[in-house]
């Protein structure tokens, strides 16, 4: 028996990867879409004299949407029709994560986990409501730039606004996924995301629930 | 001066019918984008040669003087980590470019044409586009477009951030320090004041009025009224007097069609060679158009996700498929 067990497979990979870069090539590209990165000396970095033009934003902003609205798509529909709920919240997952937060500051034990832990889904849930309202509000800002399309001025404003405040959103949620590697006892997890597995050791005794 | 209520409300009713259809060609916009058009005839402004100020520099200095910005003198200060802002509450007399306090002005210059020197005079204020850069790429949706086709900004809202001069051809909108809602952050080095430009006075054409400067040409070289219409008449005289338009097709449509004796090719030329910066000058030329430009990369963005859709069953199906087998 092999001392390693698969987690991620190819296709959920290269999905997450496909979401995550195109996500930081949107946020960097959104916010050089605002009137920043000239004001505050962005452009002056090694590199980056770029940055403040904004058609370049602009279409690095549309290539990057184009990746991240097909592999969001693509991962919904992929593991619906394969029925694959494991990182869907359940109930009680948020008593749990609370437990689970609380064990590992008292350095107790973690109640025993499935292949995610609850927490994992919880995060997962936030990515998935963030991720389709960037989606939907993209989509319309995206549609009145496809030619001469003249929408209500109020409508698009409050689009506009959910937009960017969905972004702040999104950009807290990287910073708190990746925070999550702070933590010691996530780090066996980090591997899978690159070989698609994990030690087999680690996961039956951190997610005994996960029949791997 | 009143706009015909028939011919007005005729362009309302249009607007109405103005869908959101994607624009194939330029022909296109000039027919679809707004109901209102506006034609400023280069044969008939002489630039108000009696007057200090052209009398349409001076009615929308008057109709518009109750919105212009009065800064608070605290927040007049520069927009950090940059050397600078932009103040122009000490130079509100000046009439000879836009400024915030003062959303159109007349360029004179001479040029040969024809073996004769021509001196022409060209009112120029916000040429209100058909596909807008400054409303579409504004990122807090502060710019605003009407079905009439009139663009304008809301102050209210706006930070200041500049966006839309730097996206417009011809640096239409400009900036004043020290007003609208970023001053309510202070201290933090956010925002910049808030953009001015002419708004076609669109509270009048919602009285059936036509804009200020328009009712207060001496000569008569502004008119407005129903696209088609308007269109329909600089064509045709351009036609009979071998005249030359701009506006029609030039950054992608726009909603204002100028008509001149003398090429614009030679008008711009005039305009950048008397510009103390050639790069600021407000030219004739034929800028293209940043969102038009791009369009078929965002409606790549707009079909993506049903690409992701049709990737997630074929994957699905030959998974399964193989499976079977």
């Amino acid at each position: 028996m092999s001392d390693k067990v698969m987690r991620h497979p190819l296709s959920v990979r290269l999905i997450h990867w496909s979401v995550a870069l195109s996500g930081l090539v949107l946020i960097f590209s959104g916010f050089g879409n605002m009137p920043m990165y000239q004001r505050y000396n962005v452009v002056k970095l090694p590199g980056l004299f770029w940055a403040g033009n904004y058609e370049i934003q602009l279409v690095i902003h549309y290539i990057a949407a184009v990746v991240f609205g097909a592999a969001v798509l693509f991962h919904i529909v992929f593991h619906l029709r394969r029925r694959e709920f494991a990182a869907w919240p359940k109930r009680g997952d948020l008593a749990e994560s609370w437990h689970i937060v609380k064990a590992m500051i008292r350095k107790e034990e973690e109640p025993p986990h499935g292949k995610f832990l609850a927490e994992q889904r919880l995060a997962y849930l936030a990515f998935v409501v963030t991720s389709a309202i960037l989606l939907v509000t993209g989509l319309v800002k995206v549609y009145k730039n496809t030619g001469v399309v003249i929408l209500d001025p109020t409508f698009l404003m409050i689009v506009t606004s959910v937009h960017t405040g969905a972004t702040m959103i999104f950009l807290f949620l990287v910073v708190a996924h990746l925070g999550a590697f702070v933590v010691k006892a996530n780090r066996p997890l980090l591997p899978s995301m690159f070989t698609g597995r994990v030690d087999r050791e680690y996961a039956e005794r951190r997610h005994p629930r996960w029949k791997v | 001066m009143k706009i015909s209520r028939r011919s007005f409300l005729a362009g309302m009713a249009a607007a109405g019918a103005a869908t959101v259809v994607p624009k194939g060609s330029a022909a296109w916009a000039a027919s679809n984008a707004g109901t209102l058009g506006t034609l400023i005839d280069l044969t008939l402004c002489d630039g108000c040669p009696d007057r200090q100020t052209p009398a349409c520099v001076s009615a929308c200095r008057s109709k518009n003087a109750g919105r212009f910005p009065e800064p608070d003198p605290k927040m007049l200060k520069d927009y950090w980590p940059q050397p600078f802002h932009e103040d122009w509450s000490g130079r509100r007399e000046v009439t000879s470019r836009l400024t915030p306090y003062n959303w159109t002005f007349v360029q004179k210059v001479t040029v040969e044409h024809e073996g004769e020197a021509r001196s022409v005079a060209i009112p120029r204020r916000c040429m209100h586009c058909d596909n807008p850069p400054c409303v579409k790429l504004c990122p807090f949706g502060t710019l605003k477009q009407d079905k009439s086709g009139a663009t304008w900004i809301d102050p209210a809202a706006c930070f200041g951030g500049a966006k839309c001069r730097t996206v417009c051809p011809w640096n239409v909108p400009q900036r004043q320090a020290g007003v609208g809602i970023y001053t309510w952050l202070d201290p933090l080095p956010v925002g910049g004041g808030v953009m001015f430009k002419c708004d076609l006075c669109r509270d009048s054409l919602a009285e059936g009025e036509a804009p200020a400067c328009m009712s207060a040409c001496p000569k008569k070289a502004m008119t407005i009224g129903p696209r088609q219409q308007i269109f329909a008449a600089a064509r045709k005289k351009a036609e009979e007097i071998g005249g030359y338009l701009y506006g029609l097709d030039e950054h992608g449509g726009t909603s204002t069609v100028y008509i001149s004796p003398v090429p614009f090719e030679a008008l711009d030329e005039a305009i950048v060679q008397a510009a103390d910066d050639p790069s600021r000058a407000m030219r004739l030329h034929d800028p293209q158009n940043m969102v038009e430009k791009h369009s078929n990369l965002a409606k790549a963005a707009l079909i993506a996700p049903v690409a992701g859709i049709v990737g997630a069953f074929a994957a699905t199906v030959a998974r399964k498929e193989k499976g079977d087998e």
